[in-house]
C-alpha cells in the first residue's frame, strides 16, 4: 500500500444555481481501501460521485488520483486513467452478448489504435486474445459464465449489477465506483456481492461506495463517511459512526434503528 | 435466360456500389446520428483522386498501378473526412448545438467539394481506366464486363473486413457502445470525439472507394456524387440502419428491382429512375426499421 492516498478530495463544492449539493467535501481513499459514503436522500452522495466521476464540474475545490488533479477533465480521460464505475439503475449496451459488454470495459488498456487494426499489426491480435480471456476470467469471478452468449437484456436485475461489476473490473481499474450496488438485490445475491467487494479490494483496488444497505454496508466498509446536505458530518470506523450523535439525529426515526442493527458486532 | 444471368451480374456490381455508400452512411451514423449527404460528393472526390494517380492527370509522365490508386483514394479521403468532422461537426458539437445542426453543416460541405471539383477538374467527364481492360469474363454461366467482378470482388472483400472490424474487435465494439450508450461508453474510457472522427474518416474512404470502383462506367465527373447518394441512401433504408449486411442487403435489393423492373417491366425506361423513389416511400412508410432491424438502444 502507498502512503500517499490514491484519491484526494478537498474543498469540494457543488451549486446548482442556488441550491448547494455538496459543500466543502474534504476526505481520502487508500488504495485497496473500501470507503462508504453515506447519509439521507438529498445528501448529496450521487452528485458526490459524478464529480469525480468527472460527470459534473466542481464549483470549488479539488479532486486528485494519484496525485494527478482530475477535476475538469473529460469523462474518458478519468476512466483512462483507471477510474471505473457502476451505475444505481443498471446501464448495459443492450443488444449485445455479455462478454461483448464486458469487453467494452477492457477499452482503456488497448494499446492498439484503429490504424494498428488496419495495419493488421501483430500484437492486435495478442491483444484482442488477451482481452477476450480477461472477459471471461471476470465473468466466472461475479458468476455469471452460464450466460457468457447470452443477450444482456435476458438478465435479472442482479445479474445486470454484476455484469456492470464485471465490466468495470475489464478496466483493471485502481478506483472502483459502486453506486447502489446492493439495491434491487436478493439477500443472497447481497452476501455474493460483499464477497466479490472484500475480493476486489484485496487486490489492492479502492473502492469507494453509496449505500443506502446498512446491513450490507457496515460490516463491509473500512471506513465511512455521512453526508448531511451536502457537509460532512462525521467520519470513522463504522462501529464509530453508528454511536456518533450528529449521525444519529441526522439518521432520525427508523433508519437509525437501521444502522444500529446492522453495526457488525463489537 | 443467358439474358436473365447477364443481367444478375450487372444488378450484383451496382447493388455492390450502393451497399458501399449505404456503408458510407452507415459507417458515421451509426455512432454519431449524423446523416451525412456529403459522402455522394466524397464518392465523386474519389473518383477524381483516383483518376488523378492512375493518368498523367496529377503526374507528368506517371501512371500508378491500380493498387496506389486504392490506396490513395484510402488514404487522402480518410484525412478529408478527418478533416471536415474536425472543422465543421466538433466545433457545433462542442457548442452544444443539435443534431440537425451538423447535418446542415454537411450540405455545406457538399456544396464546397463539388465546386471544388470543377474548380481544380473542371466540368468535363474524365475516363476513368478500368483495371483489368474493357475485356469481357465469364464464370461458369455468369458473364458481364472485368469490372463488374472488380466491383463484386473488392465489395465483398471490404464488407467482410468492416464486418470483422466491428463484430471481432474491442475497437469496433466501441463503436457499438457509442451507438447503444453515449453516457456509458464515455465513462468506460471511450473517447467519442475520437470515435466521431474515426467514424467520418472511415465513411469517406468507403465512399471514396465506391465512386473510384463506379468511375470506369460513368467516368469521373464532378455531378456523379447526386444519384449515388441518392441510391445509397435508399440501400440504407431498404437494409435498416442497423447493421453493416444490411447496408449490402439494402443495396443488392434495390439494384434488382431497378435492373429487372428496367428489363422486364412494360414502362417507359425514363421511369426506372423512380425505382429507388418508390422504393424509398415504400420502405420509410411499411417498414422504416429496415429490413435487419437494428440493436436495440436505450
Amino acid at each position: 500500500m502507498t502512503t500517499a492516498p490514491l484519491i484526494k478530495v478537498e474543498g469540494l463544492t457543488k451549486r446548482f444555481g442556488g441550491l448547494v449539493a455538496v459543500e466543502d467535501l474534504s476526505f481520502d481513499v487508500e488504495s485497496g481501501e473500501i470507503l462508504a459514503l453515506i447519509g439521507p436522500n438529498g445528501a448529496g452522495k450521487t452528485t458526490t460521485f459524478n464529480l469525480i466521476a468527472g460527470v459534473l464540474v466542481p464549483s470549488a475545490g479539488h479532486i486528485a488520483l494519484d496525485g494527478q488533479r482530475i477535476d475538469g477533465m473529460p469523462v474518458h480521460r478519468i476512466a483512462g486513467l483507471g477510474m471505473m464505475r457502476t451505475f444505481q439503475h443498471n446501464m448495459p449496451f443492450a443488444g449485445m452478448s455479455l462478454t461483448a459488454n464486458v469487453l467494452i470495459g477492457s477499452h482503456r488498456k488497448l494499446r492498439a489504435s484503429v490504424l494498428d487494426i488496419l495495419a493488421g499489426r501483430s500484437f492486435v491480435r495478442d491483444e484482442e486474445t488477451q482481452a477476450r480471456q480477461r472477459a471471461g476470467e471476470l465473468i466466472d469471478f461475479v458468476g455469471l459464465n452460464a450466460y457468457r452468449g447470452a443477450d444482456v437484456t435476458t438478465l435479472s436485475f442482479g445479474e445486470g449489477r454484476l455484469l456492470e461489476i464485471a465490466r468495470a473490473l475489464a478496466g483493471s481499474p485502481r478506483v472502483i465506483l459502486l453506486d447502489e450496488p446492493a439495491a434491487g438485490l436478493t439477500t443472497a445475491e447481497i452476501s455474493r456481492l460483499s464477497a466479490m467487494i472484500r475480493r476486489i479490494a484485496a487486490d489492492g483496488v479502492s473502492v469507494l461506495l453509496v449505500e443506502h444497505d446498512m446491513h450490507f454496508l457496515l460490516p463491509l466498509a473500512h471506513r465511512v463517511v455521512v453526508l448531511n446536505f451536502g457537509r460532512k458530518i462525521a467520519e470513522g470506523g463504522s462501529r464509530d459512526i453508528v454511536r456518533d450523535p450528529a449521525v444519529k439525529e441526522a439518521y432520525l426515526g427508523e433508519a437509525a434503528g437501521a444502522l444500529r442493527e446492522g453495526a457488525p458486532d463489537a | 435466360m443467358d439474358d436473365f444471368l447477364e443481367l444478375t451480374v450487372s444488378a450484383m456490381a451496382s447493388g455492390c456500389i450502393y451497399g458501399l455508400m449505404a456503408l458510407a452512411y452507415l459507417i458515421v451514423l451509426r455512432p454519431t446520428s449524423i446523416i451525412n449527404f456529403a459522402i455522394g460528393e466524397w464518392s465523386a472526390t474519389g473518383a477524381f483522386v483516383g483518376v488523378g494517380m492512375l493518368s498523367t492527370l496529377a503526374w507528368p509522365r506517371f501512371e500508378g498501378p491500380y493498387i496506389l490508386a486504392i490506396v490513395a483514394v484510402v488514404v487522402v479521403l480518410g484525412l478529408l473526412g478527418w478533416a471536415v468532422e474536425r472543422l465543421t461537426v466538433r466545433p457545433l458539437i462542442r457548442r452544444g448545438a443539435a443534431v440537425t445542426s451538423p447535418i446542415l453543416a454537411l450540405l455545406g460541405v457538399l456544396v464546397i467539394f463539388r465546386e471544388s471539383l470543377t474548380l481544380i477538374y473542371g466540368a468535363d467527364p474524365l475516363p476513368s481506366p478500368p483495371p483489368f481492360g474493357f475485356k469481357r469474363i465469364e464464370i461458369g454461366a455468369f458473364a458481364g464486363a472485368s469490372q463488374q467482378f472488380f466491383i463484386i470482388a473488392v465489395t465483398l472483400s471490404l464488407f467482410a473486413l468492416v464486418w470483422l472490424f466491428f463484430e471481432r474487435t474491442v475497437w469496433g465494439r466501441a463503436f457499438e457502445a457509442v451507438a447503444l450508450n453515449r453516457r456509458a461508453a464515455a465513462l468506460m474510457g471511450i473517447n467519442l470525439g475520437r470515435v466521431t472522427a474515426l467514424a467520418f474518416a472511415g465513411g469517406a474512404a468507403v465512399a471514396g472507394l465506391a465512386g473510384l470502383l463506379m468511375s470506369p462506367m460513368t467516368s469521373a465527373h464532378y455531378m456523379m456524387g447526386l444519384p449515388l447518394a441518392i441510391q445509397g441512401f435508399t440501400a440504407l433504408v431498404i437494409g435498416g440502419v442497423g447493421r453493416v449486411e444490411g447496408a449490402l442487403l439494402g443495396g443488392l435489393i434495390l439494384a434488382f428491382v431497378e435492373q429487372l423492373g428496367a428489363r422486364y417491366l412494360p414502362i417507359p425506361s425514363g421511369l426506372t429512375l423512380a425505382f429507388p423513389f418508390a422504393l424509398l416511400i415504400l420502405f420509410l412508410l411499411l417498414r422504416p426499421t429496415g429490413l435487419i432491424a437494428p440493436r436495440e438502444a436505450r
